[in-house]
């Protein structure tokens, strides 16, 4: 035993040695960051002729990197949100049921994205390519990466009884990890939508009555520039 | 001579004779005559394909007073809530299993629902039920199965029946049955029966936290007529009348609970069959028939307070159809049965468009021919035309083989198709929900210029289908093979299974066809899904001696979607646990299609001596799919499930025989009873299972 210990014990020194003169920094490893009732225009309503959700549109714009609400659906005047919005300072946007991202028709930004196939934690790499930006994607009406239509973005349509007056519910799709390069057209980040609901609900707890356009996320954004959500390599 | 011959010389020779009383007491349904799956007479043993009836003696022992009751106690079938009662065949949705009275459609279906509990049982004489597709001889929806209800004929003399029933959750059941003939079988001898039954329920509420009704009250009133002429030459007049009107009144209220509704409901429905019986010579039978029927029915929904109407629903449908049946017997070993017949169907209601009445016609032509090469092998085959002018026509094919290697065994494989033609939504709808938020839906007939209307009105933000470029919608269409056999290894034991795999192409699903400006969706309806049931059927029925009945039955059952199978295959299905954990699913964690128990478990005792007859039944279904809650359209998790259950029921009837000596075959019933003694409930998951439910009901009969 002490044979291999004395050795270990050497080598353990000479690495710690090495840490205090060389400031090349060891990888560390990456946790999710949590959002939790991100406020992205709930509705007042619906128009009573057209049934249509009576609602701002305007989006509420989130920063990855920073890990901050750049601005909120609430900030009505036009000049600030020109301001915000025409930025690369944030990078993923809410508004009701959609998602965007800051590039093509979206934002000034360089961000794109893709709805990768897999469960949060398989994703342990950023896909090297098939990112698409805002206004690219030809499967989509719309344009969006993430298309608002059940079954086709990051959303399923759950009505809650074979009556359709009973109205139904946004559920997450599970297995589907949004994976984007950020507006600085440098840093991945990687992020899936937990619920749409108020308090974060899950299935199983919404009913008819509870909020919508709240968002729950968890996210992993890797400031090193490489494509690893493992783990990252601090910067100098 | 084979039996096969013996019976048709008997049909095609004596057709009046089948005018005798088919009343049989404790022997059941050994010797039982069926007619649905051959649409001629034969004994219940020699058919080809898994058929099972339940005579009037069963039924009445079971205490049933709707066809809902009896179909329940039938081991492999499950009632299914889905506007209404409907009925589970080999795995599949209600709106596959075709229900005919006499062997003609019931009409008036609600989202594919045929109701059960609308049809009292009240002059019934069997109720048969052949398993696996039936198209070959009745088109369309006998996909999965056919129930045919046999009313009982009227009899020679002077004969009549009073009942009364009640029960728990205000629960009453009046019959009132009246019957003269005279004449036997000669020319001019002449039949008549006509029935009133009134059957009403206080409805019940196995959520009395919530307002509203589970089960709302209503008063079912039907009455019915059969009746005969005898023309002479052997042949035949048959008259068959029935009319049925129901009032319900039930509450809910809103989804998020703020406002509270009275619904009401209402529904009439009738339908007139005469029938003409001709034997043209001795081996050649002709059976001509015409038959009406119309189903009416609207539902009102008012808020409480203000009395507005805020949701209003009507549907009426009329059905007439003209046949003609040629039997023709050519030796002891051929037989073939020709028919054909024309339909016309059309609809009134507010979900079509405005003004737009649609109404759809059709032709159809079948042939039958039985083939005997040997005393102890039968085979049957069939085929059928349909030709429609809403859907593509087509050709339906099934074969069936019989084998008699003893007296005591029978094997039987039949291969066959069957099909479920459009529905009328998905042919007609034209519907838009401003209350669930402006969605719009349309039939494939109205598809195209809906979708110009609203392009027009400027509502349309993006097409993703062109419907001008669409052919036109197929039928649900399947394939099927059945295989199985009984035994009667010793005298008053029966052993019988069998095994059935029927995979169904091109249902007919709805898919967005394009966007509106206010975010909603039109959909369309398209020829989608592909899925498949499979699954084994096992009884044993023990008669030890007169007295005692025991049967055990047991089914397997797989009903799956293919494209799931194949996504799960590929592990692109992914679940979520209650904690929001993700996974990824294989096919073991797939519960199959919504409402389908893999096992169920049925066993039926009776016995019956010295004027009592006592009946128990226990019928168990394992866990079934009820619901998706985490967004993969996939019953996976257990809180998707509905834990499996066990429904007792129990009757105990006392009769007594000649109690008048004014009228000869006079008999006295009395009878208690109780459904779901355990008063097994699932409040939101079965509506359809209120509790524990006690009756009791007086009869006479002469």
């Amino acid at each position: 035993m002490t044979r291999f210990l004395l050795p270990a014990l050497a080598a353990v020194l000479v690495l710690s040695a090495c840490d205090s003169a060389d400031p090349d920094p060891q990888p560390v490893p990456l946790t999710p960051s949590i959002v939790t009732d991100l406020v992205a225009d709930p509705t007042a309503g619906r128009n009573p002729t057209t049934g249509a959700p009576i609602q701002t549109g305007r989006f509420t714009l989130y920063s990855l990197r920073e890990n901050r609400v750049v601005l909120s659906y609430t900030e009505a005047d036009a000049a600030v949100r020109q301001r915000d919005s025409a930025s690369t300072a944030w990078d993923i946007g809410f508004q009701g049921q959609r998602i965007i991202f800051n590039g093509g028709t979206s934002g000034p930004g360089s961000a794109a994205a893709q709805l990768v196939e897999a469960t949060f934690g398989e994703v342990t790499e950023a896909p090297a390519d098939g990112y698409l930006a805002d206004g690219a994607n030809a499967a989509c009406s719309s344009g969006f990466v993430l298309c608002p239509v059940s079954g086709q973005g990051w959303y399923t349509y759950v009505p809650f009884s074979a009556d359709p007056n009973d109205g139904g519910f946004l559920s997450p799709r599970a297995g589907r990890t949004i994976v984007l390069r950020n507006a600085d057209g440098a840093t991945y980040s990687k992020v899936r939508i937990t619920s749409y609901y108020q308090g974060g609900l899950t299935d199983a707890q919404i009913t008819p009555t509870s909020p919508s356009r709240y968002y729950s996320f968890e996210f992993i954004h890797q400031p090193d520039g490489s494509r690893n959500f493992q783990t990252t390599t601090p910067q100098p | 001579m084979p039996r096969l011959a013996r019976l048709l010389l008997a049909l095609v020779l004596l057709p009046a004779a089948a005018a005798q009383p088919a009343v049989r007491t404790d022997t059941l349904d050994l010797d039982a005559v069926v007619v649905t799956a051959t649409r001629t007479e034969r004994a219940l043993e020699d058919v080809a394909v898994p058929t099972t009836v339940v005579g009037a003696q069963t039924i009445e022992a079971q205490g049933a007073a709707r066809l809902s009751d009896v179909l329940a106690a039938v081991p492999g079938l499950f009632l299914f809530d889905d506007h209404g009662s409907g009925l589970q065949v080999q795995g599949f949705a209600p709106d596959y299993t075709l229900i005919l009275i006499d062997g003609e459609p019931v009409v008036g279906r609600t989202a594919g629902t045929l109701d059960l509990s609308r049809l009292s049982v009240a002059g019934v004489e069997r109720v048969e039920v052949v398993r696996g597709p039936t198209s070959s001889l009745y088109g369309s929806d006998a996909l999965a199965g056919v129930v045919n209800i046999i009313t009982s004929r009227p009899r020679e003399g002077v004969s009549g029946q009073a009942r009364l029933r009640g029960g728990s959750f205000g629960t009453t059941d009046a019959t009132l049955s009246l019957g003269l003939g005279r004449g036997g079988d000669a020319a001019g001898a002449w039949a008549v029966r006509v029935l009133a039954n009134r059957y009403a329920s206080g409805g019940y509420d196995l959520t009395p936290d919530a307002f509203g009704t589970t089960a709302p009250a209503f008063a079912d009133w039907t009455g019915d007529v059969r009746a005969r002429v005898a023309l002479g030459r052997s042949a035949v007049l048959r008259l068959g009348a029935r009319a049925a009107v129901q009032d319900q009144r039930g509450a809910s209220e809103s989804g998020d609970r703020l406002t509270r509704y009275d619904d009401t409901g209402e529904r009439t429905d009738w339908s007139v069959h005469p029938e003409l019986d001709v034997p043209l010579t001795g081996r050649l039978r002709l059976t001509a028939s015409m038959y009406g029927a119309r189903y009416v029915a609207g539902l009102r929904q008012r808020e409480i307070g203000t009395g507005a109407v805020t949701f209003a629903s009507d549907f009426d449908q009329r059905y007439t159809k003209a046949e003609a049946q040629l039997d023709a017997l050519w030796s002891t070993r051929h037989a073939t049965t020709w028919g054909a017949g024309a339909t016309d169907e059309r609809l009134g209601g507010d979900r079509y468009g405005d003004g737009v009445e649609p109404s759809a016609q059709q032709v159809f032509a079948f042939g039958q021919h039985l083939w005997a090469p040997s005393r102890t092998v039968e085979v049957t085959a069939s085929a059928r035309l349909d030709a429609h002018t809403a859907y593509a026509a087509r050709i339906t094919p099934k074969v069936a083989l019989l084998v008699r290697p003893a007296d005591a065994v029978r094997l039987r494989a039949s291969v066959g198709s069957g099909f479920k033609a459009p529905d009328f939504r998905q042919l007609y709808l034209s519907f838009t929900n401003a209350a669930g938020g402006g969605y719009s839906v349309f039939g494939s007939e109205q598809l195209a210029d809906g979708l110009a209307a609203l392009a027009a009105d400027g509502q349309i933000e993006a097409v993703f289908i062109d419907p001008t470029g669409l052919g036109a919608i197929r039928a649900e269409n399947s394939v099927s093979v059945q295989a199985g056999g009984s035994v009667q290894p010793v005298r008053g034991l029966t052993l019988d299974a069998g095994v059935f795999h029927n995979d169904v192409r091109d249902l007919i699903e709805t898919q967005p066809v394009a966007q509106k400006t206010n975010g909603q969706f039109v959909y369309g309806y398209f020829n989608l899904d592909r899925i498949y049931t499979r699954g084994v059927e096992a009884q044993a029925t023990w008669r030890p001696a007169g007295a005692l009945h025991l049967a055990l039955g047991y089914q397997f059952l797989q009903a799956r979607d293919r494209t799931v199978v194949d996504a799960l295959a590929d592990g692109t299905v992914f679940g979520r646990d209650p904690d929001g954990r993700e996974y990824r699913l294989s096919l073991g964690d797939y519960g199959g299609l919504f409402g389908r128990s893999p096992h169920a478990v049925t066993l039926r005792a009776g016995v019956s001596a010295g004027g009592w007859t006592t009946s128990a039944r226990t019928r168990w279904r394992s866990r079934y799919g009820y619901r998706d809650l985490d967004g993969n359209g996939v019953a996976n998790r257990p809180d998707e499930f509905v834990p499996a259950y066990a429904v007792v029921d129990l009757t105990v009837t006392r009769s007594w025989d000649r109690v008048t000596p004014v009228v000869g075959a006079s008999r006295v019933t009395l009878q208690a009873g109780v459904d779901n003694l355990f008063g097994i409930t699932r409040p939101t998951l079965v509506p359809s299972l209120p509790g524990r439910a006690l009756y009791a009901s007086l009869g006479f009969s002469f």
